[in-house]
């Protein structure tokens, strides 16, 4: 089979066609929805619930929304071969999993406030707070 | 005497593309493999952020008062369309549809730089306004070795988009033959995008809560 046939496909083939021109309206739709969700959290980080964790778990959602529509949309993942998902997730799994164990690692409870960098910036947030 | 057209079909009749026995193109493959392992790259230099946003106490400056979310939401708006041209592009030159997929290109390099450029102003503001350099602390150095990494992986996103854009105006440029390429180039622009996405709310939006 030619390159041609294969990378790139079928120019002329009318199904081809079809399917690429509903591509085009999902990638609009999808641009807009984003827009709008880009809107949202700009509007819910200044409502008057601070430290609250519905808008906190509502900004992770809307970046959530957000990551997926362009991995399996713009970046065709549900169009192609399911490998090509495994591989990916595999790699958000264990970029996730070390980010998770850093953040346990390194929590407040487990870090040893003896340390120097710990104290020192201890103190330096106490003379801010005493002033000059 | 034959065309540089004409012989690049002739060529591309020759060599059969580079398939796995899964099925997959190989350069599509290894862009995915390549960008499962960024994906840990940003994943420990976000992390490195907030481990130290959280536990070290003295920031040197109070970061909603520095930063400007209006601006960072617009720029991850431009990006948001940045990517839509992108797909664009890439469905065009699917298509056979050389000249739209031209512009639609020339729609990302243009929103890539105007990303950069407001990142460029937002860097300017931080350093001889508000005082966060890279020696000002743990913050300075996590936030502009994470946005900065970042801003140079958009950087070379612009640089490798151009070359196909100048490239396209070529005789030995074949929509058919390079649309595998240029869909690859595609993914590690979404790829940036959606390194933004997680930027914007764990380092930017994640302040104001």
């Amino acid at each position: 089979m030619s390159d041609a046939a294969t990378a790139s496909p079928h120019h002329d083939d009318p199904q081809f066609l079809k399917e690429e021109q509903k591509k085009y309206f999902t990638f609009m739709n999808l641009a807009f929805l984003m827009t709008a969700l880009t809107g949202i959290e700009l509007v819910i980080i200044f409502l008057p619930f601070p430290g609250s964790l519905l808008i906190f778990g509502s900004l992770i959602f809307l970046s959530l929304v957000k990551f997926v529509g362009v991995i399996f949309w713009f970046m065709h993942l549900i169009y192609d071969k399911k490998l090509l998902t495994v591989i990916f997730l595999f790699g958000m799994t264990l970029a996730a999993g070390t980010a998770t164990a850093l953040m346990f690692l390194f929590s407040e409870s487990h870090v040893d406030q003896e340390l120097p960098f710990y104290q020192e910036g201890l103190i330096q947030e106490a003379q801010d707070e005493s002033g000059p | 005497m034959s065309s540089p057209a004409a012989e690049a079909h002739a060529h591309a009749a020759e060599h059969p593309v580079e398939h796995m026995p899964t099925g997959l193109n190989t350069k599509k493959l290894i862009m995915w493999l390549f960008l499962a392992s960024d994906c840990m790259f940003f994943g420990t230099l976000i992390t490195t952020h907030l481990i130290y946003r959280k536990i070290y106490a003295n920031l040197g400056v109070d970061p909603i008062e520095i930063f400007d979310i209006e601006l960072t939401t617009a720029s991850s708006f431009i990006l948001l369309m940045s990517s839509l041209f992108m797909a664009l592009a890439v469905s065009a030159i699917h298509k056979g549809n050389v000249k739209s997929f031209r512009w639609n290109l020339i729609g990302v390099i243009v929103f890539g730089g105007l990303f950069l450029a407001g990142q460029v102003y937002e860097f300017n503001h931080f350093v001889h306004y508000s005082g966060l350099t890279l020696e000002s602390g743990t913050f300075g150095s996590t936030f502009y070795l994470m946005t900065g990494t970042h801003g140079v992986h958009v950087a070379l996103g612009i640089l490798w988009l151009l070359s196909w854009l100048i490239y396209s105006y070529t005789p030995r440029f074949n929509s058919a033959e390079h649309a595998i390429d240029v869909e690859t180039a595609g993914l590690y622009w979404h790829f940036v995008d959606i390194v933004w996405i997680v930027i914007f709310t764990a380092v930017y939006l994640i302040e104001y809560v």
